[in-house]
């Protein structure tokens, strides 16, 4: 192969089972496109620049140089990056937190982000029956409260981005996974010449915090034998020691044990290093607190990393969108465990991958923060 | 103005060869003629459809050769003279009843015309039907000139009459499709009757059913068969077009038949051997004339075989002098046995000529090597560089197009099975390499329904066959009933160009059109294809984001058999020639040409040669005489620079 952007997208990310379908290379060009889950690039192209090289979260980044461009210095921390500080909320809206994964945090900071005029954009995740999520675009605080719920076959959602930007919208915001956050990242430091002027349309990215995806065509292989034709309503995977994944259906709960569920991880999200979501203003995951599960499911545990990210949490106190609950203490150091752990793993596998303990493929082993997870910095 | 159905007596006529064939087939007072278009055979149907009114025939376009040699077979039956029409390939398809055909025999004259591409110009191979007369035991005629393809002709139908049993004539495409001077002979006034007569016994040839049977009955017919053949073999012996000229006693003979005789009096010439060689040109090439072939064998010791592509002739002709005594057998033969001449690939006389030199140790006097390196660079540099591609406005190119894109978006190494046609070009990159087999007509769909079984087996490939409106009723259909019986899971997508496209717009029964023109009911590919069980989906292949929608979902489908039609007229078809839908441009200003977001799309990828890529300005534009308007291309530019105007 020829090393044109395009083909290195395609021999060192995709067929090296790297791609997370983030969708960064997606609707920038005629050639990638996802579907049903999966980037696919339909003809070759023989650029040598390329921005679904520069954009792609899975090629080469120094992710201390992205830190430094985006965020306040004495924000950035190397366990989380920036942080601002750590909250226990949820919406105050109890219809937006029964229609939402945990908390409805997440629902309720779009939907006052686009009233206030934040944004006037949003990116969000649908999904359909068949366990597809494709990325939706609203333009109203109405709207978002029917795409709440995670997806945990990721969705091309930064392709949406790429779309949007071409549009009519000026301010937009985006709820993004890592991979994709990351890929945001690499797009507003680092943007191609004809995307420089539009960029600045992108105005909030809330985060969510993410242990890994699921791979859509394995999963929904395993959902097919395991429940026919009977409509899935949510998913989630409750702390680790009920070891099993909740599947609501029209026909009630059912778990699967979590050695089948752990087959349909997408490869990609092995080589991702980071878990609560680093590159986006704020971000959101499950509350845990000693008061237990069927409590902290009601809850959302969430980090706001940049002054936008202030603002809008302040706002949505002053405004009673959001309830606070104290964070329990011990709750950061554990959040700190499991992002180094996600991130020591993260280096494990690439140099597994690559052969050579210091070669991380896409990851620079000269980046400071790599240096200092290793322990050499 | 003469033409074929009007020119008298003794007037002369510049013809195309398959033109002379078929003022043959008039002069002999055809009135049934069948035929399924083919090249270089299509021009013989094309022109007797137009006197049919005038010369009182029936013209049909059959929907596949062996039901054009059968609708044939029925005129013959039932007293009237007869002609089917085809291709090389065409008689393998219409072998199976040719079989049963040659033990019954014939009543009114029943011609099979075959006409066969040496070298392979516009078909996939070079396969020759020669061997079918052997193999079947029936006369095989082969004109050598453009007066003998029309002479021939209707003499064929004489000679069928007199052995009752069908005759082939072959042609090759540099007789059919080339032109020379024919003295017309007379057209009859025929006013036949048809009848079928059956009430004689089952063994009167003229009066009886006509039946083949198993058993010593069969065996009987076989007997009665090689009698008709022996005796056409008496008639060749003093027939007109077995002929010989050159020196009483040539040091070498010459045994050549078709247009390899034009070529080897034009070799003769070239190497200055007149009174050396000796050419003896059999218009009758099975049987042979064993008592013809011997008087002139003996005359010499060297014998050199002339012809395309198989040593056909060669080898019966040595087979025939081993049986006429040792003194025969130990003649020096040359030709495809001893590697004078290829068995493979046209002729041409510069090929005999360069045989004849070596043959006789003469010297030929060859082109200077700077002058054939000269003429191939001028060929190289002055022909354009092009690809071989569809036309402008293409709704093949649309078509895969979508294809394509689903093939990729689907992720599994999907694949299409086509066959012959236009659409075989998928597997170019103007139908983005899709297609990844090619074999005979219908076969396409055929394979698919075997890859569409392996699933068994592991394989998970997505598996589509491609075929045009005309093949879909010649062999598609029985493909296509058993991949539905067995519920293989693949996608059938009929490219529905509404004609013939590939052999000039010939009618099928899709149509309401026959061959003179007449209107027929159409059979409706959708309906018949729900009808046998499909799910059918029909789509507009230019509008690409629907086709490519319905396409992907189609092959996604994992339930039994699939049809997609994309039913788009053919850009050249009579219709829409010249007919723009679109005003076409490209906006220079907009077109962002080779930056990243495009990339050329439109020229480097799609690649309608409408569309040419201005080096300098870095942006497409439109060749505005080649596009033709179809607005395609408007449709996937990325940027919206490819503007379209509506022409009312
Ligand atoms: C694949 C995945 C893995 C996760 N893993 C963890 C984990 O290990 N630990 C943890 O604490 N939390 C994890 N989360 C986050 C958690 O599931 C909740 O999304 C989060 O707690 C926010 O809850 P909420 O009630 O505020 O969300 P909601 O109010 O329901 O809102 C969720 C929002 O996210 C959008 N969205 C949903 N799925 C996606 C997606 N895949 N990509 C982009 N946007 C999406 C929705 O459109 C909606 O706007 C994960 C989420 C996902 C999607
Ligand atoms: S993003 Fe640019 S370089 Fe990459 S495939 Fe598309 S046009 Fe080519
Ligand atoms: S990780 Fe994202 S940007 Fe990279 S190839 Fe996959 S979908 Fe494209
Ligand atoms: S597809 Fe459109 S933008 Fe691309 S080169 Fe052609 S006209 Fe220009
Ligand atoms: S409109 Fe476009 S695709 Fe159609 S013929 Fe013209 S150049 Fe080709």
């Amino acid at each position: 192969m020829e090393s044109t952007a395009s083909n290195e997208v395609v021999r060192d990310v995709q067929q090296n089972g790297l791609c997370t379908g983030c969708g960064a290379c997606v609707n920038l060009c005629p050639y990638f496109r996802n579907h049903r889950g999966k980037t696919i690039r339909l003809f070759e192209c023989d650029r040598t620049w390329g921005r679904c090289y520069a954009y792609c979260p899975r090629t080469e980044v120094n992710l201390t140089n992205l830190r430094k461009k985006l965020f306040q210095a004495d924000d950035l921390t190397m366990e989380l990056g920036a942080f601002k500080g750590l909250y226990m909320t949820q919406a105050g809206d109890e219809t937006v937190r029964n229609a939402a994964q945990h908390g409805g945090t997440v629902t309720a900071l779009m939907k006052l982000a686009l009233a206030e005029g934040i944004i006037d954009s949003a990116v969000v995740a649908g999904d359909n029956d068949q366990q597809v999520a494709c990325p939706e675009q609203v333009d109203g605080p109405d709207q978002v409260g029917s795409y709440s719920k995670s997806k945990f076959i990721l969705p091309p959602t930064v392709g949406k981005l790429n779309e949007a930007l071409k549009g009519k919208a000026e301010k937009i915001g985006v709820v993004a996974v890592p991979c994709q956050a990351q890929a945001m990242a690499k797009m507003r430091v680092n943007p191609g010449p004809s995307d420089a002027g539009n960029m600045s349309k992108l105005k909030l990215v809330v985060g969510l915090f993410c242990g890994w995806a699921f791979d859509g065509s394995k999963l929904r292989e395993l959902l097919g034998k395991e429940l026919g034709n009977t409509a899935i309503t949510g998913m989630d995977i409750p702390p680790s020691r009920h070891k099993c994944m909740e599947v609501s259906t029209e026909n009630g709960m059912v778990c699967l044990p979590m050695h089948e569920i752990q087959t349909c991880v997408a490869d990609g999200c092995g080589y991702c290093i980071d878990m609560t979501c680093e590159f986006s203003d704020i971000s959101v995951g499950a509350a845990r607190s000693p008061e237990g599960w069927d409590v902290d499911k009601e809850w959302n545990q969430v980090i706001v990393r940049s002054a936008l990210g202030q603002t809008l949490m302040d706002l949505a106190r002053d405004r009673g969108i959001l309830n606070f609950k104290e964070v329990p203490s011990g709750n950061l150091e554990k959040l700190q465990n499991a992002s180094m752990k996600k991130k020591r793993s993260c280096l494990a596998y690439l140099a597994e991958k690559s052969g050579r303990e210091d070669d991380f493929i896409f990851l620079s082993s000269e980046d400071p923060l790599i240096r200092r997870i290793r322990g050499l910095e | 103005m003469t033409t074929l159905n009007t020119g008298r007596k003794g007037e002369k006529m510049l013809l195309m060869g398959n033109e002379a064939i078929a003022r043959g087939a008039l002069e002999a007072g055809v009135n049934v003629v069948t035929g399924y278009p083919g090249t270089p055979s299509s021009e013989i149907i094309d022109r007797l459809s137009k006197a049919d009114r005038e010369r009182n025939l029936y013209v049909e376009w059959s929907v596949n050769e062996k039901v054009a040699t059968e609708v044939a077979a029925a005129g013959s039956f039932a007293g009237l003279r007869s002609m089917a029409v085809m291709k090389m390939m065409g008689v393998n398809v219409a072998s199976d009843f040719l079989m049963h055909l040659v033990m019954t025999g014939t009543r009114g004259g029943l011609v099979l015309v075959s006409a066969e591409d040496p070298g392979a110009i516009s078909s996939l191979t070079e396969g020759e039907s020669r061997y079918y007369s052997k193999f079947l035991e029936f006369p095989l005629l082969e004109p050598g000139g453009f007066q003998e393809a029309k002479d021939m002709t209707k003499w064929a139908f004489e000679l069928s009459e007199k052995i009752n049993n069908i005759v082939m004539l072959r042609t090759v495409t540099r007789i059919s499709h080339g032109s020379g001077n024919v003295v017309l002979g007379e057209l009859p006034e025929t006013s036949p009757r048809a009848h079928f007569e059956f009430n004689g016994t089952i063994l009167d040839e003229q009066t009886g059913p006509i039946l083949t049977v198993p058993g010593p009955f069969a065996v009987n017919l076989h007997a009665r068969q090689q009698n008709k053949l022996q005796a056409a073999a008496n008639l060749f012996e003093d027939c007109p077009f077995n002929t010989y000229e050159g020196p009483e006693n040539p040091e070498l003979l010459i045994i050549t038949s078709s247009v390899c005789h034009l070529y080897c009096i034009e070799a003769v010439e070239l190497v200055d051997a007149p009174d050396r060689v000796g050419i003896l040109k059999l218009g009758t090439t099975w049987p042979l004339p064993a008592k013809f072939l011997k008087k002139h064998m003996q005359r010499t010791e060297r014998i050199l075989i002339i012809e395309e592509v198989l040593p056909f002739l060669e080898e019966n002709i040595q087979v025939l002098a081993c049986q006429l005594g040792a003194e025969f057998a130990a003649k020096k033969f040359h030709g495809k046995g001893d590697g004078t001449m290829d068995k493979v690939g046209e002729l041409n006389p510069t090929l005999v000529a360069g045989a004849l030199s070596r043959v006789l140790d003469l010297a030929m006097e060859t082109v200077s090597v700077d002058y054939s390196e000269n003429i191939n660079k001028q060929a190289v540099d002055n022909a354009p560089d092009r690809m071989l591609t569809f036309c402008p406005g293409c709704p093949h190119r649309a078509s895969f197009w979508s294809i394509k894109r689903v093939l990729e978006l689907n992720n599994q190494q999907g694949f299409v099975c086509g066959d012959i046609g236009c659409y075989g070009m998928g597997m170019l990159p103007c139908g983005f390499e899709t297609v990844k087999t090619v074999h005979s007509m219908g076969s396409g769909t055929g394979l698919a329904s075997g890859f569409g079984k392996l699933g068994q087996f592991g394989m998970d490939q997505k598996v589509l066959s491609v075929c045009g409106d005309s093949t879909f009723f010649h062999t598609v259909m029985p493909a296509l009933a058993n991949a539905i019986h067995h519920r293989a899971d693949i996608t059938l997508v009929v490219l529905d160009n509404s004609g013939t496209a590939m052999t000039g717009f010939q009618p099928h029964p899709g149509l309401t059109i026959k061959a003179s023109g007449t209107e027929l009911p159409a059979l409706d590919i959708p309906s018949i294809c729900r009808a046998m069980g499909a799910k059918v989906q029909v789509v507009n292949p230019f509008d690409v984001e629907n086709a490519e929608k319905v396409l992907l979902k189609t092959i996604e489908d994992p339930d039994g058999v699939k049809v997609v039609v994309m039913r788009q007229i053919c850009a050249l078809s009579p219709e829409k020639k010249s007919k723009k839908q679109f005003e076409i441009q490209v906006d220079e200003n907009v077109c962002i040409g080779e930056e990243c977001g495009c990339n050329r799309l439109c020229t480097r990828v799609f690649k309608c040669p409408g569309l040419v890529w201005d080096g300098e300005k870095k942006t497409s534009k439109i060749d505005a005489v080649l596009c033709v308007g179809c607005g395609v291309c408007h449709s996937i530019c990325p940027s919206g620079a490819i503007q379209r105007k509506e022409i009312a």
